[in-house]
């Protein structure tokens, strides 16, 4: 016979203003099973929960039956308090009676009441078939995986590795590096991205505990927190790494030219190239796709100019394995394509350029030597108009969005460009300046004053060609005005938008993603480094936009996560997870369709006792169940029950009002 | 249509060249022009062998797995036999190596008054899609019609329909003929004889029969394959193709025009979804 | 097929059974089963918001609407209640990926078969309410409420009680 406890909260004046809590405690006592309800004023606080222990004992109760707030707020606080009495802890039932009536019936005090009973009914009936669970212990691999190899990956898996835990860093390009490779300095204190990021890029590589794969992507992800493997396809190089020494020789020879993607296709690159000169690992590979010996069996210069015959034709992809316990993804972010902005005349015009063209262009590693220049006839443009919010926050052609960091790198560009060309002027189109950071306001301000740049609040409506000249026509809406600037150059902010892969590698991965493509965290707030599935993280731009000293943040607090996982040799999980019963299991296997993390395989057990005879059975792998319960509602033979959701306890509930 | 010859032919075939311990066909009724399902494992019952246009069962029904762990069964099946076949095989509920399947182009078989019965009528698919051999000229899949009396249900008021459907279950005396005629129905242990099912203390009572009746329905939903064969087990003669058509009926119309069987490796409806299914029905 | 509710001076006569009427103060009774994830979650934010909504809902919570099993419906329609609202996360957004997709199609296919043995069809309701939306939970709690009250008491397959 069960013994059930029923312990009624006040809440202060939150539950007792509104419901009758002394009848609902009353009203309680009157089924059989209760043997103890009692009210106090603030169950969760210590007295309270002394309360609660202390009847668990004096009263022998087999289950506890606590009406307070929701159960997404102490349910853990009221089962500690039962552990502690030697009860265990998923025999509490929450019954909900503030979020859910004493909150939302205000003026109803009656009503209110009625319903109070009722859950606490339901609450009741369904402790009575409660089960003992325990928590269920899984093993940990200790090793984390980085996908992505910019700022943010780097920066995790540096500090994973600092805490000597093995790192696997796959980075899809030839070399890790990323975005902020291409930048030229960065905001707000003008520090070369180069020199603070290139140190970093040789940590990586040196670093003990860091494995980098680069040129790579990950192609499978099995398991479940602290047991994954992951299956990482090594794009064929054509270029022995090992005996490669990074000479140049090849890439001085090769006589095929290609658009250098790292400069935004300014200057050209090699079929055999490397990224840019800084790259790590600073080995060339062969662009497939260009390269006349892979395309037509031609040429083979960069081989007979090898000395050390790293040059290999014949490679090919190659898979890999490694078993990890948490997953990063670090993926960054790509640029919107201005093209639908036809007004502006983008792709008529070849003097429009994007703000990362112009970076490249500024930046003294670039293919103009650091020196701005006009795409059309290569002189240095004097009038510059910068247009902010190219794609973002423009519902009609872009993202509903704010990209956050384009006012920032806006400002810097007026200071560059002044840096670069003492007699220029800057003029920027904006909308809002959101310049909300440790120094930014300060660093609009210097944009403003000492370069003297003209900020121009209001959306430009059109480009035209007047000569070599380009006419800006927008609107100053602080004048109120029609305002037309003659521009040498046009550069637009473009909107920061979600890697194209982000969507394939989610489903891969098994983690959710926004209507944008970047990667949903587990909660906006409180939890937003974690995604919902547990043990894989996110750093930086695939996540949301970010600038720098924010995506490096996140990427520790990444690895402080890693770190956290990986502290135990075990790792505890809730034990609300399915089981399966194999007697009535007749092994349709339609469980193994609907469930969405691959828990459920197959297994052969014996017939009959004894039998040498197989039959085939579902089986559950609890340490990758999450407790959904999708298996339980689709099998016919309720061969499978989830723990804390079984099917008596729900009948309970549905009766018992 | 009269394939008893060929049946028997193959039959002798099969044991001849022992693929075969067990043969699942019809034979004639002693009583009436009925046939009844034959099970023979003897060579010299072959000549018993029939099928006509009176060859109404889902022979399906007799490999449960038992059957085709051990045992290898040759089978004749129709095409709505070969859908629900095809169903368990998926499901794992057949070896397929254990199974010698001959596959009947069916042309319609009668109902009790020797009329062409409803679901022959209606069907989508009278060809085996399933087979090892196949007897007669397939004349393909045929287009989808929503059956007459769920039409004519619909139109009716809601609480005359309720009336009606009262009556149908309080007549049913669950004795679970249904269930054990119904090749999908095979369930190590069927949800209606467990302890922690809302069903297993149903008394016979139309509440009882009504929750057996819907939960059982909504375990074939995507599944049935309008077979019939609860229906000619019922011994109260209850219209239990009603709620397989309606299932059937909402699931052609908003899941892709699924229908059950139809493919190799398809679950039924409720095992797969689509990002486009209806959704204005919620809230 | 029909939706038509009859009305009747004062009284609350039973959409499913004419013979049935219930005062016109009659309260129904309407079982609630929500995903822990989103709509629990969004009823708990309207509780902390303080916006009122009829108190004729009981919750059940339940991982995820996939949990929910179509005999839920049934045996809540046969013992306590007088409608259903089950609700879950809107699609895309649930916490266990793809649950509330296969929830969806058993949903339309049970809702449909109730409608065609003699339910009204608004007596089974669904709905998607994430944890952000304290203020829509309240407004469907209310419209299903409304619904129910003019479909009167539900009295089919309730008198043996088994």
């Amino acid at each position: 016979m069960a013994r059930v406890g029923v312990f009624v909260c006040y809440c202060g004046a939150n539950i007792a203003d509104f419901i009758d809590v002394p009848a609902v405690v009353e009203e309680a006592k009157k089924i059989k099973e209760v043997k103890i309800s009692v009210l106090y004023k603030y169950m969760c606080s210590d007295p309270g929960q002394g309360m609660i222990r202390d009847a668990i004992v004096q009263n022998r109760l087999t289950s506890v039956v606590v009406a307070a707030c929701s159960p997404r707020m102490h349910e853990k606080t009221f089962r500690k308090a039962l552990s502690d009495a030697g009860m265990n802890p998923y025999m509490l039932e929450v019954a909900n009676i503030r979020e859910h009536s004493s909150w939302v019936h205000q003026k109803d005090k009656k009503a209110a009441t009625e319903k109070a009973n009722d859950l606490i009914r339901m609450a009741i009936a369904k402790s009575i078939a409660n089960e003992q669970l325990h928590e269920i212990s899984v093993p940990v691999t200790k090793r984390a995986l980085v996908i992505g190899g910019g700022i943010a990956g780097i920066q995790a898996a540096l500090d994973i590795a600092d805490a000597r835990i093995p790192v696997t860093l796959v980075e899809k390009s030839p070399s890790i590096g990323g975005r902020m490779a291409q930048l030229d300095e960065t905001f707000p204190t003008l520090d070369c991205s180069q020199c603070i990021l290139t140190p970093k890029m040789v940590d990586v590589a040196s670093h003990p505990y860091i494995e980098l794969i680069p040129y790579s992507e990950v192609i499978e992800l099995d398991g479940y927190v602290g047991n994954y493997k992951a299956k990482i396809k090594k794009k064929a190089s054509y270029v022995d790494f090992s005996s490669c020494t990074g000479c140049g020789a090849c890439t001085q020879k090769c006589p095929v030219k290609v658009p250098n993607e790292f400069n935004m296709n300014i200057d050209k690159r090699k079929a055999i190239y490397t990224p840019f000169p800084q790259a790590v690992p600073n080995k060339p590979v062969i662009d497939a796709t260009h390269c006349t010996m892979l395309l037509k069996g031609k040429c083979g210069i960069c081989a007979k100019v090898c000395e050390k015959g790293s040059i290999n034709f014949k490679m090919v992809d190659e898979v890999i394995e490694r078993e990890v316990g948490a997953v990063v993804i670090a993926t960054g972010y790509d640029l919107w394509d201005p093209k639908p902005y036809e007004e502006y005349g983008v792709g008529r015009y070849k003097d429009i350029i994007t703000s990362l063209e112009f970076e490249r262009m500024v930046s003294a590693s670039g293919p103009t030597n650091g020196v701005p220049i006009r795409p059309s006839d290569g002189k240095v443009p004097k009038n510059v108009v910068f247009i902010k919010c190219i794609g973002s926050r423009d519902e009609a052609k872009g993202i509903e969005y704010c990209s956050k960091i384009c006012c920032m790198y806006t400002a810097k560009h007026a200071i560059l460009l002044h840096h670069k060309v003492h007699d220029s002027h800057a003029y920027i189109f904006y909308m809002d300046i959101r310049a909300a950071g440790k120094g930014y306001e300060e660093f609009v301000k210097r944009a403003q004053v000492e370069t003297a740049a003209t900020y121009l609040r209001g959306r430009v409506s059109k480009i035209y060609k007047k000569g070599d000249k380009l006419m800006v026509r927008g609107e100053d809406a602080q004048i109120g005005q029609v305002v037309e600037v003659e521009a040498d150059l046009v550069v637009l902010a473009t909107a920061v938008i979600a890697p194209k892969d982000n969507p394939s590698l989610a489903r891969l991965l098994g983690v959710s993603y926004d209507k944008y493509g970047y990667m949903s965290e587990a909660h906006p707030k409180l939890r937003p480094v974690e995604t919902a599935k547990a043990g894989i993280f996110l750093a930086g731009c695939t996540q949301a936009p970010k600038d720098i000293p924010d995506t490096v943040a996140q990427a520790s607090a990444c690895a402080a996560k890693v770190c956290g996982l990986f502290a135990g040799d075990t790792l505890k999980k809730d034990p609300m997870v399915s089981t399966i019963n194999n007697e009535f299991c007749s092994g349709c296997q339609n469980c193994v369709k609907v469930c969405p993390y691959q828990a459920i395989v197959t297994e052969e057990i014996p017939l009959g006792h004894g039998s040498k005879e197989l039959r085939t059975v579902a089986k559950i792998n609890e340490g990758v169940c999450q407790g959904c319960g999708s298996c339980v509602a689709i099998c016919r033979s309720m061969a499978i029950n989830l723990a804390g959701f079984t099917d008596p306890q729900i009948i309970n509930e549905i009766v018992a009002i | 249509m009269d394939h008893s010859k060929q049946i028997q032919d193959i039959a002798s075939k099969l044991f001849a060249e022992n693929k075969i311990d067990y043969f699942v066909g019809y034979r004639q009724n002693a009583i009436d022009d009925s046939q009844v399902p034959y099970l023979i494992s003897d060579p010299a019952e072959i000549p018993r062998l029939v099928f006509t246009d009176r060859s109404v069962f889902n022979l399906a029904n007799y490999l449960k797995p038992e059957h085709t762990r051990r045992k290898r069964v040759g089978l004749v099946v129709k095409g709505c036999d070969s859908r629900a076949l095809n169903l368990m095989l998926t499901e794992s509920q057949v070896k397929r190596e254990n199974v010698y399947i001959i596959g009947i182009c069916c042309e319609g078989v009668l109902n009790e008054k020797g009329e062409k019965a409803q679901n022959c009528i209606e069907c989508v698919m009278p060809d085996a899609v399933v087979y090892d051999e196949m007897i007669g000229t397939p004349t393909g899949k045929r287009e989808y019609i929503v059956n007459a009396d769920i039409k004519e249900l619909a139109t009716i008021a809601l609480e005359k329909r309720a009336d009606y459907f009262e009556d149908i279950f309080s007549n049913c005396i669950r004795c679970n003929a249904c269930r054990h005629s119904c090749p999908l129905c095979y369930c190590a242990k069927c949800c209606i004889d467990q302890e922690t099912s809302t069903l297993y203390h149903g008394a016979n009572t139309s509440s009882g029969a009504m929750h057996a009746l819907m939960t059982w329905s909504l375990h074939l939903a995507g599944r049935c394959v309008d077979c019939r064969n609860c229906e000619k087990a019922c011994p109260s003669h209850l219209p239990l193709h009603l709620l397989h058509k309606q299932n059937e009926s909402v699931i052609y119309e908003n899941f892709q025009q699924h229908l059950a069987g139809m493919e190799k490796d398809d679950r039924g409806a409720f095992y797969k979804y689509s990002l486009s299914d209806p959704d204005d029905f919620i809230l | 097929m029909e939706t038509e509710v009859k009305e009747a001076q004062g009284k609350i006569i039973s959409a499913e059974n004419p013979d049935i009427v219930a005062p016109a103060d009659w309260q129904p009774v309407i079982m609630g089963i929500l995903c822990n994830w989103c709509s629990y979650a969004g009823s708990d934010l309207t509780g902390t918001s303080r916006i009122q909504y009829p108190p004729n809902i009981r919750i059940i919570r339940v991982p995820c609407s996939s949990r929910v099993d179509p005999w839920f419906i049934i045996k809540s329609l046969q013992t306590t209640a007088d409608g259903v609202l089950i609700s879950g996360c809107h699609p895309g957004d649930c916490h266990y990926i793809s649950g509330n997709y296969f929830a969806r199609r058993r949903f339309l296919v049970t809702k449909k078969l109730l409608n065609f043995v003699g339910y009204h069809e608004n007596r089974v309701q669904f709905s998607w309410v994430s944890a952000a939306e304290g203020p829509k939970f309240a407004k469907v709690v209310a419209k299903v409420t409304e619904d129910i009250k003019k479909l009167g008491p539900l009295h089919r397959y309730k008198k043996e009680n088994f």
